[in-house]
């Protein structure tokens, strides 16, 4: 080659060599989009190249591009089928890109070469710069085209459903805590690049598809792509297995009205048993174990396995399997140097980003598919005032912020955990008896589920008692209201994210819960040897379930928070010295709220202080 | 320059499924015709299980999204007809006006023909006939599943055609403009509402007039 003309047609022939891989990995490899993605200028006029903007190609082509040291070499590039059973690796796919110079005796025969004109007519345009320059532009037009055809050809062979399987399980396993499942693949893919291709056996090449690209000619020779694939992947049995399938809630409790009594809480919790259907029930936060998979009965929990006790071994077992996968990262065959990058892929296993596996770029959109997915798992729900059930005693929950504040009726119910914190005469007798009932109901259900359950409804009752600073300060004591907004969107996130019984991660309510818990532990236990029927306590269940779910969220009022005077006092109005307390709304965890009543604790003693009223003593520490 | 033309392989389909079937396979030929700089978008298909790759040109997918509605409206009044829609890509040539010509003259370098012909859907969960014993009425009862695995592979078919076409043909296509954005003209053209077959045939006389040349048919 001579020349500029030489140079340009050089320079697209590598850069082709590089799209072209670019492409290949790109569609196949789930892995390799988790490494590092070279990223700079010089990948962004890359990616421009032949006008198929992919994004920052990922930080191993570079050094793909290093070994490529002549556009003379073939490039093969192999896509291989790693199964994790047998540990053995097939040929899925083998694309081959190789320039043959005009010299080759090659170059002239292969049948779909476009019209010899071109060919002929490079004998006499050599000379003429605006000649060459056209079929350098021609050239570039025609490599464009055959990118184009071999990106959409990639999405219409077997193998892409392999990488599509794959790819999911990899985002799922990633990003545990988000609304998808945990995935498991059987397989892996691989790739492997090199200057020469192994021939395939006898019995692999009866199971192989041949297909040739058109040659696009150049001055100097002419670019061939081929590819051989398997047209028939069933014999790997390639199986991604879900932790938690999907499953349509039949029985959805959208409303209070739903979760009748009537409803039946499923009887039957296999431990070791394959997974089974819920029975129609209220109460879907009951974890079912089978084979050590989840259920996710429910609509509220998108990820489940976030919080619960049993998730992180079901999490690190799912990553554990799916980390072989980075072992078999990129190999260079062929007496080629192993690159140092080789195990970027494999270690970057981690950094799996949300984006579409062959554009990390924000531009080209996502198959719709994951995206529907991930749109469809993250549901939430408004904040619903929820009535308790009435049990024969004094229907607390729509009587307990009345008692405090009319204007706060949105108020979710007060908890048993509150009552015993505060464990105060000041508490007014429909606290108590709601304390009673509430914890009745609970420690009703506990015995008879499993242990991890029973820590999720004890949980439960944890979250429920985020809401004691209110109660406590509903109950006639000159307590400073604080922001439950944060704890209850917190909690309702949780409910989101895991089953509600599932473990909170607030650690402080459940020690102050049980440093306090003397006498609803009395309780608990008498309540736990008397065993109601099994229709109520699923139907109580599934109340109460509902109730901390859709409760509104807490919400600092000033009016609630300028209550600093009198014992008694559960109207609003009074001082207007209510100092610092002022309203907002946002997400905290209970601990944040815990906090901040103590803070208005002390704000209140304070101003109780100056004021001079007459308090019943100092406020209660938890 | 030659008009290189192009007749997919006749698809039967079911009306439901026809927006679907044209949205993989123009958008498919769309991704291989625009050779400007693209960012390229995998959809799955909605019905079968394939992707196929739109180029994210958005008026492109507008002027589809209509032309398909429109040909779905003409499919419903015109049942048991077998449908045609024509992808176009041209030149645009100015030219001197004249009483039967517009100023602006399109050199047609490309066209696809997209057949479909729109089956009733068939009996499913079958009765037997009274003729028939209840094996054959089960026998001829026709599997929904089986039907659109078939409508699948022929779909993949026909988008392994357009690759295969686009491929080979590659020497007719006019230069490459280096915008983003922008692409080559083209026509999506629907039998007309009160169309017949042969008022489909008056529009191809209009169009080889206002072109200027008679298109070469392969």
């Amino acid at each position: 080659m001579a020349g500029a003309e030489s140079g340009r047609t050089e320079q697209i022939i590598s850069n082709f060599f590089l799209k072209l891989l670019q492409v290949v990995l790109d569609s196949r490899v789930p892995h390799l989009l988790a490494g590092s993605r070279a990223g700079g200028d010089k990948s962004r006029k890359r990616d421009r190249w032949f006008n198929l903007a992919l994004g920052d190609p990922p930080a191993a082509l570079e050094n793909l591009g290093l070994w490529h040291r002549s556009v003379a070499d073939p490039m093969v590039v192999d896509v291989l089928l790693l199964r994790d059973a047998t540990d053995s690796e097939s040929v899925l796919e083998r694309w081959t890109v190789h320039y043959e110079p005009s010299s080759s005796s090659s170059s002239s025969s292969h049948p779909s070469t476009p019209s010899s004109p071109f060919r002929a007519a490079t004998a006499f345009s050599s000379s003429s710069a605006e000649a060459a320059a056209a079929f350098y532009k021609r050239t570039y037009k025609k490599c464009v085209v055959l990118l184009r055809s071999v990106y959409a050809v990639l999405r219409l062979l077997p193998a892409y459903k392999a990488f599509r399987m794959l790819s999911a399980a990899t985002l799922n396993n990633l990003h545990p805590h988000h609304h998808n499942q945990n995935q498991n693949c059987n397989f892996n893919l691989s790739y492997r690049v090199s200057s020469f291709a192994e021939p395939f056996t006898r019995a692999e090449e009866d199971e192989m598809k041949h297909y040739d690209f058109a040659a696009v000619e150049t001055q100097f020779g002419q670019i061939t792509v081929s590819v051989v694939y398997r047209h028939d992947l069933s014999e790997f049995n390639l199986e991604s297995s879900s932790l938690f399938p999907p499953r349509i809630i039949t029985d959805y409790v959208c409303s209070p009205a739903a979760a009748g009594p009537s409803r039946a809480f499923p009887s039957s919790l296999p431990s070791n048993e394959g997974f089974v259907q819920p029975a129609s029930s209220p109460a879907r936060g009951i974890l079912r174990f089978g084979s050590g998979h989840m259920s996710r009965p429910h609509s509220w929990t998108s990820t489940p396995m976030a919080h619960h006790p049993l998730s992180g071994s079901q999490l690190s077992a799912s990553e554990l399997h799916a980390s072989p996968m980075g072992v078999f990262g990129q190999r260079i065959v062929g007496g080629h140097q192993q690159l140092g990058s080789s195990r970027k892929g494999s270690t970057s296993f981690n950094e799996y980003p949300l984006s579409p596996p062959f554009s990390p770029s924000p531009s080209p959109s996502p198959p719709t598919h994951s995206g529907n997915l991930h749109r469809r798992l993250q549901s939430e729900t408004a904040p619903v005032t929820i009535p308790l059930p009435v049990t024969g005693s004094i229907p607390v929950y729509s009587r307990a912020p009345n008692l405090s504040d009319p204007t706060r009726s949105s108020l979710p119910p007060p908890s048993p955990r509150v009552a015993r914190a505060d464990n105060s005469s000041e508490d007014s007798p429909e606290i108590r008896s709601f304390r009673r009932v509430e914890g009745f109901k609970l420690s009703e259900i506990s015995p008879s589920l499993p242990s991890s359950l029973q820590k999720g409804i004890r949980d439960a009752r944890d979250d429920s008692g985020r809401f004691s600073g209110v109660l406590s300060s509903c109950g006639g004591s000159p307590r400073v209201g604080f922001s439950r907004s944060s704890s209850k969107l917190s909690f309702q996130d949780d409910l989101d994210d895991s089953c509600p019984f599932a473990v909170d991660d607030v650690d402080v309510p459940d020690t102050q819960r049980r440093a306090t818990d003397g006498k609803a532990a009395s309780e608990n236990q008498l309540a736990s040897s008397s065993v109601s029927s099994w229709t109520s306590q699923e139907a109580a269940v599934g109340m109460l379930v509902h109730m901390l779910k859709t409760a509104p969220p807490l919400r600092q009022d000033q009016s609630y928070s300028s209550r600093a005077a009198g014992p008694g006092h559960d109207r609003e109005g009074g001082g207007g010295s209510g100092g610092g307390a002022s309203s907002f709304y946002a997400a905290r965890r209970a601990a944040d709220a815990l906090e901040e009543l103590r803070s208005y604790k002390e704000i209140k003693d304070m101003l109780l202080s100056r004021s001079g009223s007459h308090l019943p003593g100092p406020s209660r520490e938890r | 320059m030659n008009c290189e033309v192009c007749h997919l392989k006749e698809l039967e389909v079911e009306l439901f499924q026809v927006r679907e079937v044209l949205r993989c396979i123009l958008h498919t030929i769309f991704f291989h015709r625009a050779l400007s700089l693209v960012r390229p978008k995998d959809v799955d298909s909605e019905l079968f299980d394939i992707t196929y790759v739109q180029s994210g040109d958005a008026e492109f997918e507008k002027n589809l999204e209509e032309k398909v509605d429109h040909f779905y409206s003409w499919l419903e009044k015109h049942p048991n007809k077998k449908g045609q829609v024509l992808l176009s890509f041209y030149e645009v040539k100015n030219k001197q006006a004249s009483w039967f010509t517009d100023k602006v003259e399109r050199l047609y370098w490309e066209q696809w023909y997209i057949n479909v012909n729109v089956s009733r859907p068939k009996p499913r969960g079958g009765q037997p006939t009274p003729k028939t014993s209840q094996p054959q009425g089960e026998a001829h009862r026709v599997e929904p599943g089986s039907s659109i695995a078939a409508l699948e592979s022929s779909l993949r078919e026909v988008l392994f055609q357009i690759v295969r076409f686009v491929d080979e043909k590659k020497d007719h296509i006019p230069p490459v403009p280096n915008l983003e954005g922008v692409s080559f003209p083209y026509e999506i053209t629907i039998p007309s509402r009160s169309d017949t077959s042969s008022s489909f045939g008056v529009d191809m006389i209009k169009r080889l007039l206002r072109s200027g040349h008679p298109s070469m048919l392969s």
